[in-house]
């Protein structure tokens, strides 16, 4: 059985169409991995681990953000495109450049521990001996399970139309795994108001795309406005 | 006519020019017109839930609805089109004027807790008419009875799962060992969060179901009969 697949080129600025033979059980990638060994080897895609926890191989896939290695080819019915992540700049075919993420990460207030933690005496600082319970943490470890394959950011509408004026739902899920942290002392709030977590309207796209099963909608950025509520209504 | 429609256009909120809108404020007219003209009695006991206990309060419960984020997420998609689907197309299928919460008109999203509490105070009547349609004659089980009763729960399982409850119980705070009470608190939180997770089915199930047992209490009226589950 042979399937149609169309892969972006950055060189023609068109999509190019091969027929790839497939077997039980492929998944996108292998397909763009055929093509690369045997049409055409000049394409460039980002692909690690092939098994879901590297993130490096995020694609638009028919239209919707998702991992190459993740989709298998007979979820999808017709022809199968696969083109670059729209948000950010293209490099060369289905390789974008998210630098702009770190810029963001690294603007972020980071971690402080807790003054109530750290005792001083003579002259030396060190944290006291704490327990920290399985019950506290838990609701900010959920969002360690992020492996920054960026496709919320892509599949974030917001972002599409106010561009730079919204961080994004990877960052606003970054900053409360921060802010529920027990043993953190900052508050993130202003920081998030000032980036546009307004600009937000719960339509739940980045929940869907997300290959690690991060509920962000409803655990990060819902939680966060209600914080910044706490804070300041209107 | 091109020019008055224009001049309504030019002085509405960017946000607020499209047809899908004003349709489906038409239907929100049309169903709260309806309700307060074609108005129903109590009939064997049975009170509707819409006038219980007035049809007065019904803008206050339309307001909770519309600010919730399950129902936010629908309309969203769906009247104003920002986005309709997650599907990352190159055709403009966004409404580029739509600014989410930041614009003023959607300010008012965020006073969701206020109309939360007042929906907790709305709640304790719905239990009120199941125990009255009980009441009516307590040697009978109806039918209408349980649906008033379960649509008693289902509406408060919608209101209690609420994002509004979950940031007031224990969302907003960073560490639960170091309030009082903290495994018991965090147990509510847990289970709280369990429900948090289905908000957007019982959203859209109470909904349905309330005017389910609305159209079934006018039919009931309509034709003269009453179900009959068990004899005591």
């Amino acid at each position: 059985m042979e399937r149609k697949i169309k892969i972006f080129s950055s060189k023609q600025e068109r999509l190019i169409e091969y027929t790839v033979p497939i077997e039980h059980g492929m998944v996108v990638l292998d397909a763009v991995i055929y093509v690369l060994e045997h049409f055409d080897s000049s394409i460039s895609a980002r692909w690690n681990c092939k098994a879901g926890r590297c993130g490096s191989c995020g694609a638009e896939i028919n239209g919707i953000p998702s991992l190459m290695c993740k989709t298998r080819l007979d979820s999808i019915n017709g022809d199968i495109e696969v083109v670059p992540m729209k948000v950010f700049p293209n490099v060369k075919d289905l390789v974008v450049d998210p630098t702009d993420t770190w810029r963001i990460k690294k603007a972020m207030p980071n971690f402080k521990i807790s003054e109530m933690v750290i005792s001083k005496s003579s002259g030396i600082t060190a944290t006291k001996n704490i327990t920290l319970y399985e019950y506290d943490v838990t609701r900010a470890q959920e969002f360690k399970k992020c492996i920054e394959c960026f496709l919320c950011l892509d599949s974030c509408h917001a972002i599409r139309v106010h561009k730079s004026a919204y961080i994004g739902p990877m960052h606003v899920a970054k900053a409360a795994s921060l802010d529920m942290n027990p043993l953190d002392s900052l508050d993130r709030r202003d920081f998030l108001d000032k980036n546009g977590i307004r600009f937000c309207n719960v339509t739940k796209c980045c929940t869907e795309v997300c290959p690690a099963k991060i509920k962000i909608t409803d655990n990060a950025i819902i939680p966060e406005k209600e914080r910044i509520n706490d804070k300041k209504i209107i | 006519m091109k020019k008055t429609r224009n001049i309504i256009k030019a002085m509405l909120p960017p946000e607020f020019r499209s047809i899908r809108f004003f349709s489906f404020l038409f239907l929100m007219a049309l169903a709260f017109v309806a309700l307060l003209i074609f108005r129903i009695p109590k009939y064997k006991g049975y009170i509707d839930p819409f006038y219980s206990p007035t049809i007065l309060i019904l803008p206050a419960i339309a307001l909770f609805r519309l600010t919730c984020y399950a129902f936010r997420k629908s309309y969203n998609r769906h009247v104003f089109t920002h986005p309709m689907a997650c599907i990352v197309s190159s055709s403009n299928d966004l409404n580029k004027n739509y600014t989410g919460e930041s614009s003023y008109v959607f300010r008012i999203e965020n006073l969701h807790r206020y109309f939360m509490y007042f929906s907790v105070l709305i709640l304790p009547f719905f239990y009120y008419d199941a125990y009255v349609s009980f009441a009516y004659n307590f040697s009978l089980i109806r039918l209408g009875s349980i649906l008033l009763l379960a649509d008693a729960i289902i509406l408060s399982l919608y209101v209690f799962s609420c994002h509004s409850v979950r940031n007031l119980i224990g969302g907003n705070k960073d560490c639960f060992s170091c309030m009082k009470f903290s495994i018991s608190r965090k147990k509510i939180f847990d289970l709280q969060s369990f429900l948090n997770e289905h908000h957007e089915f019982f959203a859209w199930f109470s909904l349905a179901f309330i005017i389910f047992i609305d159209l079934f209490i006018r039919a009931m009226i309509a034709f003269h009969f009453d179900i009959i589950l068990l004899h005591i």
